[in-house]
């Protein structure tokens, strides 16, 4: 056992290793204020997210609740999976074509951002709603726009708010069972 | 203060008044059956919440103020799971495995002194009996390994009874360094013996080193990191309990921590004084004021730091390999045992230790 | 899995006796799709002799998806999102590696505002990635703080990645053309913040596992992989490096803002996992360098140089690109006929190579090594089977 000397110095750097080791644990174990938990429910007033995260997709509605949406596709043919579905219908007042019903299916959408990339009218936008979870798979299939219609600059065009009435139809987010 | 266990009172009792002493022996029953519940869940939830402090998260937080109930809800859910004994195993095995680990760990908490008024008995043997008690536990790990039917709990199980029959080895002779000095194996009288000062220091270098090995040796004898092979949880995922669900695998778990607690209370009682308070030799007005705090109070903070110092190293360190752990034991740890056995028979035959008998 | 299964049935049958006096036998354990510490749906079917490791079969495919499959449906730009998800830990640079290749093969030329951002975010990346890495190596080992730690501070780089690029870990960011967005205002204090704070912390985890002896025993000389195996393996990135080959793309075919920048390559000497771990804590402090030099000097223009809705046509042939991240070199391989669609994509992943490299490295030593081998490799099992 002449190796003994040799070991014995290797033996206290060894446990000096070990010693600073249980130190940093400690520095943190002694300050309570290092600890970065956010207690999620309870901390929902004043949860703020980032203004780009991606989470839930809509389309932007102005004050009066009309959209810019013109029923082009060009987010339809972007999506990679097809989870974008634009259904126009031909107005009944002007018998041009007009967006009918929007429908996004969250349940297959990656969240790639590209439909937001292409709109040529910046109509679409994901927020970040993360509180999203269902217990019901169809309630994953929303129907993002709040009217059938033209979009605001043509609305904007006609003064009289009882034709305006007539060329828009209410929809709702989840599309009617037949 | 005099010192008296529950089995000297039962004993004495019994030929005159067999109902009280029957009466003092379900109370004792009832008594650790209680206390050692409740150890189990404290320790569990302190572990808890110490692992979380360490690693600057919050730990338990909703059941109960600040997750104190965790715990408890745990426990309701182990108890309420399917008890699954795999099909093709050895069932009567299977069966008996946790109850052997946990009636190890039970038994060597008899001994253990934990005021001058309780101690359940006083074996005149009491070290002894403590080494040997041990050997059930590795029983019962052996036992769960194998009857399990499952190469990764076999394996989790060799390596468990190779590591601690080993360190059994170099926790008795660090255990013998204290006998030494104290000139017993009896546990009150060790305890009694720490009258003047605890042997951690009166025993100066020589106590030092024996403390070391035996805290080193206790982390392995309970399979704690960094020498939790056997249930080394990213390697075997579960080890030697993968195939125990609810209350059995409750069992092992419970057997685990007052295992920690058993061994932590006798590291306090031989190398801290167990429940004499700090004296110092013949100092009278200070040994005076420190028996102001009551001896209870000065086994369980003690037992307390050992606990946390050793639920500190499974929050710091990585584990060492199984080849690794054994080179550990038989080149190093034993070498170093007998050496300090060595230097401290000289140094007690040459009487050059603090407040001599 | 035809092939496969024939080959693991015939190595099972050949198990033989050992030959020790005590007559004992290998035997087969299957350490499954499902393991704590496999990092993710790999299955190793391990020949066991005792403890000790006699060979390793992985056994792959668990977790694919089709990635290739799929890209011969889509248009380029609809292919990016997917290289997110082949090795979610360096999302950045596999959506790199396409829009370069993309960009290559069609001749977009970008510009120098489009290129330092391209490699900020590749670095931090880099960075990211080996934090992971770091904690759960040492959860890996069976220390469980660094594991806490490391997460705690790829926190600071997640939140500055999601403040600008929209997403935490499918970013989908860098675009053929450019960016998707433009730097949030915030960016260059954010990165400033965490430099500053990031620096102290490496010091912390050398104190906390670096130089703990524990550790120190458990990883050198485990594992040791000799630079020609590496090289005939096809490793690359920090397994090659910590072999002793000086290989590492960011030098020998420089793209992005490289050619400007200084910085090291960190080599090893003997090729055991010490090495490769030391290597990627150094990897860590060259990438704080390179964003150091960056962050201050990136230049004004436009972030996106073409119209988002235009459909890419690449001219007919075969093209390929290649580049570096976290965990080796990462390379694209595009055939196309002249459509808008490819005829043919192929990702070469770094932890393809790198994951075989195991079953020369493994056998002989023992089943705890074989998790420190496999943990030090560094490899997400998604990047293997596409």
């Amino acid at each position: 056992m002449s190796l003994r000397i040799v070991s014995f110095k290797k033996v206290f750097q060894g446990i000096y290793s070990l010693l600073k080791g249980m130190n940093v644990t400690l520095h943190y174990l002694l300050h309570p204020s290092t600890v970065v938990t956010q207690q999620y429910p309870e901390n929902r007033e004043t949860l703020q997210m980032n203004e780009r995260y991606r989470a839930q997709l809509i389309i932007q509605h102005d004050e009066n609740d009309l959209h810019k949406c013109t029923a082009c596709q060009l987010c339809q043919n972007a999506c990679p999976n097809a989870s974008i579905h634009v259904i126009p219908r031909k107005g009944p007042v002007t018998g041009k074509p007009e967006l009918d019903y929007f429908i996004w299916r969250m349940d297959t959408c990656t969240f790639c951002n590209a439909c937001v990339m292409v709109c040529p009218f910046s109509v679409l936008k994901m927020n970040g709603t993360f509180e999203t979870a269902v217990f019901d798979r169809d309630l994953l299939t929303y129907n993002l726009t709040h009217y059938a219609g033209p979009t605001s600059t043509v609305l904007a065009k006609v003064s009289d708010p009882e034709e305006r009435k007539k060329m828009i139809e209410p929809r709702n987010i989840y599309l009617d069972k037949k | 203060m005099k010192v008296e266990t529950i089995a000297e009172r039962v004993s004495e009792a019994w030929p005159h008044h067999p109902l009280i002493a029957l009466g003092y022996l379900l109370g004792c029953l009832a008594g650790s059956a209680l206390f050692l519940s409740v150890l189990g869940l404290v320790l569990i939830y302190a572990e808890r919440k110490i692992a979380a402090h360490f690693q600057c998260r919050l730990g338990p937080m909703r059941v109960g103020w600040h997750g104190t109930l965790q715990t408890i809800a745990d426990t309701l859910k182990l108890v309420l799971k399917e008890d699954i004994v795999p099909s093709q195993t050895d069932r009567f095995l299977h069966l008996i495995a946790p109850f052997l680990c946990l009636l190890g760990t039970v038994l060597a908490f008899m001994v253990l002194p934990m005021a001058p008024w309780l101690q359940i008995s006083d074996l005149n043997i009491g070290v002894l009996y403590i080494t040997a008690i041990s050997g059930l536990g590795v029983l019962g790990i052996l036992l769960g390994g194998w009857s399990s039917n499952n190469k990764w709990s076999l394996l989790g199980a060799m390596r468990a009874g190779a590591q601690i029959i080993s360190y059994e080895i170099s926790a008795t002779l660090a255990l013998l360094v204290v006998v030494l000095f104290s000139g017993s194996l009896q546990l009150s009288e060790i305890v009694q013996s720490q009258a003047s000062g605890w042997w951690i220091w009166r025993a100066h270098g020589v106590g030092l080193v024996a403390f070391v090995i035996f805290l080193i040796a206790s982390t392995a004898e309970i399979n704690r990191t960094p020498f939790d092979i056997p249930e080394g949880e990213s390697e075997l995922t579960a080890g030697f309990h993968t195939e125990y669900s609810g209350i059995r695998f409750a069992f092992f778990f419970l057997s685990e921590f007052i295992s920690l607690f058993v061994v932590a209370g006798l590291t306090a009682t031989l190398f801290f004084g167990g429940w004499m308070p700090f004296h110092i030799g013949a100092w009278a007005t200070f040994n005076q004021i420190m028996d102001f705090i009551p001896p209870l109070f000065w086994f369980f903070s003690k037992t307390a730091l050992i606990v946390f110092v050793i639920m500190w190293f499974r929050w710091t360190f990585p584990r060492l390999r199984v080849d690794q752990l054994m080179k550990l034991e038989w080149k190093f740890l034993l070498p170093l045992g007998f050496a300090n056995l060595f230097v401290a028979s000289v140094v007690i035959l040459e009487n050059w230790y603090f407040f001599p008998k | 899995m035809g092939l496969g299964i024939s080959t693991l049935e015939k190595r099972i049958h050949l198990s033989k006796e050992t030959g020790s006096p005590l007559s004992t036998q290998e035997y087969f354990v299957n350490m499954g799709p499902q393991h704590p510490s496999t990092h993710g749906v790999l299955r190793l079917v391990l020949k066991l002799d005792g403890e000790t490791v006699k060979e390793v079969i992985p056994v792959l495919g668990y977790i694919h998806r089709g990635i290739e499959k799929i890209a011969e449906h889509q248009t380029y730009r609809q292919s990016v999102h997917l290289g997110d998800r082949l090795d979610y830990l360096s999302a950045f640079t596999y959506n790199w590696a396409f829009s370069m290749a993309v960009e290559k093969a069609a001749g977009i030329e970008l510009n120098d505002r489009i290129q330092t951002i391209r490699t900020l975010f590749a670095e931090l990346q880099r960075i990211q990635s080996h934090l992971l890495w770091w904690g759960v190596f040492g959860m890996d080992l069976g220390a469980f703080t660094p594991f806490l730690y490391g997460f705690r501070d790829r926190e600071m780089l997640t939140d500055i990645f999601e403040e600008t690029a929209g997403a935490r870990l499918t970013m989908n960011y860098i675009q053929p053309g450019g960016l998707m967005y433009d730097l949030h205002p915030n960016f260059v204090k954010k990165v400033k913040n965490f430099l500053k704070y990031f620096k102290p912390k490496l010091k912390e985890y050398d104190a906390l596992l670096s130089g703990n002896i524990i550790l120190q025993q458990r990883l050198r000389k485990v594992g040791i992989l000799p630079a020609e195996q590496a090289l005939s393996l096809g490793a690359t990135g920090p397994v090659l490096r910590a072999s002793g080959v000086s290989y590492d793309l960011r030098k020998q075919e420089p793209y992005g803002v490289y050619p400007q920048l200084k910085f090291e390559v960190p080599i090893g000497k003997t090729g055991d996992c010490w090495d490769r771990y030391w290597i990627r804590l150094e990897e860590i402090r060259e990438s704080l360098h390179l964003v150091e030099q960056l962050i201050d000097h990136i230049p004004e223009g436009k972030f996106m140089l073409m119209k988002p809705a235009v459909k890419i046509k690449i001219p007919e042939g075969s093209y390929y690109t290649r580049l570096e991240t976290a965990r080796g070199v990462l390379g694209v391989f595009i055939v196309s006929d002249g459509k808008e669609v490819p005829y043919r994509m192929h990702f070469r992943t770094p932890n393809f190579n790198n994951l075989w490299s195991v079953t020369a490295m493994a056998p002989g030593g023992r089943l705890a090594d074989l998790v420190a081998i496999l943990s030090s490799l560094d490899i997400v099992v998604p990047d293997i089977d596409r």
